[in-house]
């Protein structure tokens, strides 16, 4: 296993020193977890196995991009493993856009005085809050998560009422702010 | 804080990277804006911290991973770190209101079109998107031709504001709807106001004169 602030530490050094076994230590942790993620949306292992190492590969380019006072690792590694998902469904059925315009949105630039959400406490409060969600409230959770659905799809699929999809989210995702703001000034 | 955020579902898809190309960047505009909606934001995205950190490693035959790892080793060769990047590149005085997500879809060329000689607009073009996505801008006090649209229709306030039926909307506020109900936005007193808005096609008009121009519309020429 790999803590959060071992991650982090991982892709400091390779930020500053372009640390290759920094690099291998990362990519073990995280690359089956990625590949286990992205077959979830019902990709297949050699699809998934390919995004997982796009992503891995995203994380050595950018890492001195890597702020772990705004995002832990895993955080951070979502976000680039969502975008190469994205690139390569639109590879597929779409003309492909520019990673980049995706991981500009929350560079640092953005970052002005808000940083009152602590990467470190929001990861593990997230972690914990997880296991609190209602079999209900989590299906729609991992339904976008995991296969890129929106919440009207999401409707259409469980055969649900949209306001009652909607209402669950938010339940969801108001248990997320309150589990959160005991950490926000 | 943002009088009119972006509904939490349509946050939710939008960092579970489920939205269309026109949809995703008014969402990203919005978010750029709002501190609000860009905490929630960072709280979803790690939530999806945790469900990959939760992730038991998937399950592949002994030796495969370190295969794949070697093969991702001998590709680093060639790809270099990239140094941390310099925040504030921005475009010509012209764009200085344009929010960093916007960047990279402007070009030093883009002008504004006068269309029907109320307002102006710049055609976004957001490859495999079927949305139709443009920056508008309206002169203070000046309203859109009144109209509706037969999908859904996303709007975020990029400078000054407007008021329509249903409220008053400010710099970083959004919008979302059904397009079907008929609505004039007219621009507040002050600067002139840009928006980005993203329609699915087509945008009908209503008004009396607007009603014969729709064959136009539907084409694209206007």
């Amino acid at each position: 296993m790999l803590s959060a602030d071992e991650a982090a530490d991982l892709i400091e050094a390779i930020a500053t020193r372009q640390d290759r076994a920094a690099f291998a230590s990362l990519f073990r942790h995280f690359a089956p977890r990625v590949k286990a993620f992205i077959m979830r949306g019902g990709a297949d292992a050699e699809a998934a196995q390919e995004v997982a190492q796009e992503a891995l590969i995203m994380v050595w380019r950018k890492a001195a991009s890597f702020d772990r006072t705004r995002a832990s690792a895993a955080t951070w590694l979502y976000t680039i493993a969502r975008n190469k998902r994205i690139d390569h469904l639109r590879r597929n059925n779409r003309p492909a856009i520019d990673t980049e315009d995706w991981l500009t949105v929350f560079a640092p630039e953005d970052a002005d005085a808000d940083k009152s959400v602590l990467a470190g406490q929001t990861y593990t409060r997230v972690k914990e809050l997880l296991g609190g969600l209602s079999a209900d409230q989590l299906v729609v959770i991992e339904k976008a998560f995991f296969e890129d659905k929106t919440h009207t799809v999401i409707a259409e699929e469980l055969k649900l009422p949209l306001g009652t999809v909607k209402s669950r989210i938010r339940l969801a995702l108001g248990r997320l702010r309150d589990a959160l703001e005991k950490d926000e000034p | 804080m943002s009088r009119h955020p972006a509904p939490e579902e349509l946050l939710l898809d939008y960092v579970a990277g489920a939205l269309p190309a026109g949809p995703s960047l008014a969402v990203a505009l919005h978010v750029s804006l709002d501190p609000h909606s860009r905490r929630m934001v960072e709280r979803l995205n790690a939530l999806g911290g945790a469900l990959i950190e939760r992730e038991p490693a998937a399950e592949v035959a002994v030796g495969d991973d370190d295969a794949a790892l070697e093969r991702t080793l001998a590709r680093l060769g060639e790809i270099s770190v990239e140094r941390r990047p310099t925040p504030g590149a921005r475009l010509s005085a012209a764009f200085d209101w344009a929010p960093a997500p916007l960047v990279p879809h402007l070009r030093p060329g883009m002008g504004w079109r006068r269309v029907l000689g109320k307002f102006d607009e710049i055609r976004l073009d957001l490859p495999g998107d079927f949305h139709r996505v443009s920056l508008l801008r309206l002169e203070a006090g000046r309203g859109l031709p009144q109209h509706k649209h037969s999908g859904y229709e996303y709007t975020v306030v990029l400078q000054g504001g407007y008021t329509d039926e249903t409220g008053n909307y400010g710099v970083g506020d959004f919008a979302v709807g059904p397009g079907s109900v008929r609505h004039e936005p007219i621009a507040d007193q002050g600067e002139p106001c840009i928006a980005m808005i993203v329609v699915e096609q087509p945008i009908v008009l209503t008004g009396p004169v607007g009603r014969w121009l729709n064959p136009l519309v539907s084409r694209g020429l206007i």
